[in-house]
């Protein structure tokens, strides 16, 4: 059996607001579908109008028909696994912590198909098998890799055996070759007849899985099409920006003038648990330069920032910094900013409890909040009201108010979308270049560091159970 | 990994086996000290119990004092009562003349009902209690739990316990306000413990449920197609229980001193009604004994409850 989706005038407004608009679009066997946007753009209310699972308090309108039968309104429940199969976002959070992979595989066979345990465990293990996880079928999820995760995810998709598959963010959180690993792992899902629709704002993933693009912008659709046609020539204004918006299609920048050392580490060491992260690593950060530190996840880098900081200490080795230098002065910019900030405060509260703690005057604020384009009526909200972009702005405001000689952030543009990580990355750059910053900007993104950083330090070492250590590989 | 979660649990015992030891040795000298300190004559209140205050004189006290050997250096007696207890010899009651230990292994007997029917009793409010207030996050239940719980936790074991005395013993004369042998009798001091102990755990299931149900995981059961029974029983139990079990070590310093005051108000012939009393006649085997079967009693309960963290939560044993 084959599933087709034809979603046509969709529109999901709160109150009198529209958060989508005439949202249209067919999805056949074998033609997997890429919604393209950045957050906010309404791609996740999209799935969730298919799924069932809109908040009550929206209204919704239009049409949702699976196999010619209009699903809107009614409840999807009983679809669900059976039907209509969903690949969460960031899977490690999304498996059960204390269950093993297999079991999380093998009871969609027990209780969605009926199967009895003995035959539901050996064919939980087959799909395990089949994406190369013989040997984690026996491991809890926190025992995983990112990777690997995304993999037991998409093998309980398999289980299912859903014609219609929906892919929400599924390369979130994810480093550069996992993304494409993951992006293939789809396309396979496709071929093999299933209908897929996957959500994302990675142009990367849209290009591996072919078929048709819809870019969605403000909770329209600008443009629909063939994902060649698309892609390569772009006929709306926003669909070439987000192209632009890309890592590998950013324009060369000036190379900035390094000064004298800010920061410098000598043979650093850390384990943890008996498992060394960091060895040996020698560092040096000047002052208004930008160094992007590289490497898989689990190889150290964050930890290599924070030793820095003093965040943590070192087994072994010194770190000595600039004489004369507060270590106030020795900021860090943090990968999620919703986390960064307090829930239940507003912003402009946040700030004025920094001016307390630190003796500054509001005035400091002002002109920071205009070069980062920030409305001061933004100020008055709470961070859940406030897009990640906007709040990873207010948090370099945050850091930069207190005149640091030395950033490290920690991968700062992984949850923004591509403008807005555009945006964060240009103001890094020429932070360092007007204020002599020194700057050592954790990513996983070769083509932002190659474009970005003056100097690019790669670490080493990549599944949890891989044995060598982080160490300095490529210090080109 | 199946090998290093099982070597992690038995460095876990190890640990705990000899923090046993150490509770022990710890106990056994602070006690020694502790009786020590307190104001009187030690050998007159001894003979005071023993005889009785109208046949005290002088010379009883005298006599218990040789008989006893208090008249001995400190370090001696220390040094004697510390070789006792390496050879489990935790001596004669001075009251009673009976030993120590079987005098303590019946009224740990009681008191181990009695702390059991309080934590099951405990359970069975907080449980639904907590779930109520969970559903209804941020609601008028949840509120009224919330102001409840703060009230029974502020308030001490035994105002808690007189006020039940009042409503349930003198007002609607239901339960007895003392004594011991049926369930009749254990159900008021049961009842005291047990508020104190739900006002802190209805909490914690509370916001444990109010986490599970928006975690990532359940949202995905759901979606997984799996049936609402299914994906409580197979997702929600085991994850909301880890909070709550690991609560129970903290739960249990409040159960320990609770029963001290509980049983005193009660009557009820447990382990901290004894303690009491032999502190009252400055039984000193018996101070120490108790005081050494409580804090034991203490060490290996939070063992059971590790291992039962470990059980449940993976991460924990592999930690």
């Amino acid at each position: 059996m084959t599933a087709s989706l034809e979603v046509d005038g969709l529109t999901i407004a709160s109150g009198g607001h529209k958060l989508i608009r005439d949202v249209f679009f067919t999805v056949r066997p074998g033609v997997p579908l890429t919604l393209l946007g950045e957050s906010g753009s309404g791609k996740s209310l999209v799935v969730q109008a298919i799924m069932g699972t809109l908040p009550a308090e929206l209204s919704v309108t239009g049409r949702v028909v699976l196999d010619g039968k209009d699903i809107l309104g009614t409840d999807r429940r009983a679809l669900w696994g059976r039907r209509i199969g969903l690949l969460p976002q960031e899977p490690w959070l999304a498996l059960d912590p204390t269950m093993r992979a297999d079991g999380q595989v093998a009871e969609v066979y027990r209780h969605v198909r009926g199967l009895p345990w003995s035959q539901a465990r050996q064919s939980g293990r087959a799909r395990l098998r089949e994406l190369g996880l013989e040997a984690a079928s026996r491991r809890y999820p926190f025992q995983l890799s990112g990777g690997m995760c995304q993999r037991v995810a998409l093998a309980i998709a398999r289980a299912a055996e859903t014609d219609l598959l929906l892919a929400d963010e599924p390369t979130k959180g994810l480093d550069r070759a996992l993304r494409d690993d993951v992006a293939n792992g789809l396309k396979a899902e496709a071929d093999r007849g299933r209908s897929l629709i996957t959500i994302t704002h990675d142009v990367a993933v849209a290009r591996v899985l072919g078929g048709k693009v819809g870019v969605m912008l403000d909770g329209a659709m600008v443009e629909y099409g063939p994902a060649g046609s698309v892609l390569d020539s772009p006929r709306h204004d926003y669909t070439r920006q987000l192209l632009m918006a890309d890592p590998s299609a950013w324009a060369p920048r000036k190379p900035l003038a390094p000064r004298d050392t800010v920061i410098e580490a000598r043979g650093l060491t850390k384990s943890f648990g008996g498992v060394p992260v960091i060895e040996d690593v020698d560092l040096d950060i000047l002052a208004g330069e930008v160094v992007a530190l590289l490497g898989p996840s689990g190889s150290g880098k964050s930890t290599l920032g924070n030793l820095l900081l003093g965040l943590l200490r070192p087994d072994r080795g010194e770190i000595r910094r600039k004489a004369g230098l507060s270590p106030l002065r020795f900021q860090k910019v943090y990968q999620d900013p919703p986390s960064a900030f307090a829930p239940h405060q507003t912003v402009r509260t946040a700030f004025a409890d920094l001016a307390k703690r630190h003796g500054l005057d509001w005035k400091r604020f002002v002109p920071l909040f205009e070069r980062f384009r920030l409305s001061s009526g933004l100020l008055d909200r709470r961070p859940g009201q406030l897009s990640g972009g906007e709040l990873q702005r207010f948090a370099l405001c945050r850091v930069l108010a207190l005149e640091p000689a030395f950033v490290l952030a920690d991968e700062p543009t992984s949850r923004l979308d591509p403008i807005t990580q555009r945006e964060v990355a240009d103001l890094l750059h020429e932070l360092a270049a007007e204020h002599g910053l020194g700057v050592l900007m954790v990513t996983h993104d070769h083509a932002m560091a190659r474009n970005l950083a003056g100097r690019v330090i790669e670490l080493r070492s990549a599944e949890p159970d891989a044995s060598s250590p982080g160490g300095v590989t490529a210090p080109a | 990994m199946a090998i290093s979660i099982q070597r992690q649990t038995g460095r876990l015992l190890a640990g705990r086996a000899m923090q046993a030891v150490t509770v022990a040795g710890l106990v056994g000298v602070l006690s020694f000290a502790l009786v020590r300190m307190l104001p009187g004559d030690m050998a007159l209140r001894i003979a005071a119990s023993r005889y009785g205050p109208d046949l005290l004189s002088g010379t009883a006290a005298d006599d218990v004092r040789a008989e006893l050997g208090l008249d001995q250096p400190l370090a001696l007696q220390l040094a004697d009562w510390l070789g006792r207890l390496v050879r489990f010899d935790l001596g004669n009651s001075l009251v009673s003349g009976q030993p120590v230990i079987d005098e303590l292994a019946v009224q740990l007997g009681y008191s181990l009902w009695l702390a059991g029917f309080a934590l099951a009793l405990s359970v069975a409010m907080a449980v639904p209690i907590g779930l109520i207030a969970g559903l209804s996050a941020g609601r008028w239940p949840d509120r009224a739990a919330l102001t409840g719980a703060i009230l029974l936790r502020a308030l001490p074991a035994f105002v808690t316990g007189l006020c039940l005395i009042i409503l349930f013993s003198v007002w609607l004369g239901w339960l007895p306000p003392a004594g011991f042998g049926t369930w009749r009798e254990l159900t008021l001091p049961a009842l005291t413990l047990a508020l104190g102990l739900a006002a802190l755990s209805s909490r914690v299931v509370r916001d444990s449920m109010v986490a599970v149900a928006a975690s990532p995981y359940f949202a995905f059961a759901r979606v997984k197609g799996l049936p609402e029974r299914t994906v409580v029983m197979r997702h929600g139990l085991r994850n909301g229980a880890i909070p709550v079990v690991s609560l129970l070590g903290l739960q249990l310093i409040y159960l320990v001193e609770g029963v001290v005051v509980v049983e005193s108000l009660f009557a009820y012939p447990g382990i901290g009604h004894a303690l009491v009393h032999a502190i009252f006649a400055r039984d000193v085997p018996m101070i120490q004994g108790t005081a050494l079967v409580m804090g034991l009693v203490f060490v290996a309960v939070n063992m059971l409850v590790d291992l039962a963290c470990a059980a449940l939560d993976p991460r924990q044993a592999a930690r």
